[in-house]
């Protein structure tokens, strides 16, 4: 009699368990679908987050992590060099704030 | 002659005095006119072509050498070698086949004790091409400023 209580015990907390685990597994689910708009944001984070659980982050190509190539790069610096040379240009012709401070359609701020 | 900013104001047979102090240099494509750090002697007049005034940056740990300003015809690159110490704070190489007249520190200072009249109306230009040069600057630097204050507050 007192194996067959201590077998019901026993089950009746492994019971427990197994709903306290599932609860929480679709309490997780569920937040991760209301934060989906932040997913974008965290994917780009991913390739610098620490190791998790004996997982070494996963190691991207150099052409990955520097996504523009350098000729191109250098050709945006120049290009903004420009931009602003000409904007400063500006001001001096006509000294004030509001040309001090125009706006750049350079592609290395925006 | 090209319109020289340095010779504004000259009359015409003075300018060509100074230009006769001046020897004229031929410039490659490509090709180095001076280099950052290098004793500046000589200052320069573009007579034809275009110069690239470039200073070092690390690029993704490269050196590279970015562009901060451009001269064509008429323009004065190199004042360094009239204000000490005499250092080229920029390097200066040519995109095209360009075409200068290296007027010598020591030719002008002769010059300049001989005839002030002309000494100051180049001291005057060349103090119209520093000036325009540092005012530029500041409003490029005021610019990057306004951007990182901007980043800073976002």
């Amino acid at each position: 009699m007192e194996m067959l209580l201590m077998g019901a015990c026993l089950s009746v907390f492994g019971l427990a368990v197994c709903c306290l685990a599932f609860g929480a597994a679709t309490r997780d689910s569920g937040n991760t679908t209301a934060a989906a708009p932040a997913v974008e944001k965290e994917t780009i984070k991913a390739a610098v987050s620490p190791a998790r659980f004996f997982v070494d982050p996963p190691v991207l190509p150099m052409a990955a992590r520097t996504r523009v190539p350098i000729e191109a790069l250098l050709l945006q610096i120049e290009n903004h060099v420009r931009l602003e040379h000409a904007a400063a240009e500006c001001f001096l012709e006509s000294p004030n704030a509001s040309l001090l401070h125009s706006r750049t359609i350079s592609t290395l701020v925006n | 002659m090209v319109d020289i900013d340095l010779l504004k104001g000259l009359a015409p047979e003075d300018a060509e005095r100074v230009l006769a102090l001046g020897k004229r240099v031929m410039l490659t494509t490509g090709a180095e006119l001076f280099h950052l750090g290098d004793a500046a002697d000589s200052i320069y007049l573009v007579a034809r072509g275009r110069l690239r005034l470039t200073l070092p940056m690390q690029v993704r740990s490269h050196e590279e050498d970015i562009l901060v300003e451009e001269r064509s015809s008429g323009q004065t690159v190199g004042w360094s070698a009239l204000i000490p110490p005499y250092r080229f704070t920029l390097t200066a190489s040519a995109p095209l086949e360009t075409e200068v007249i290296a007027l010598s520190r020591e030719a002008l200072t002769s010059y300049f004790a001989e005839h002030p009249d002309t000494a100051y109306t180049l001291s005057f230009n060349l103090s119209c091409v520093i000036g325009h040069r540092l005012q530029l600057f500041q409003a490029m630097w005021l610019r990057e400023i306004q951007r990182m204050v901007e980043l800073r507050c976002a």
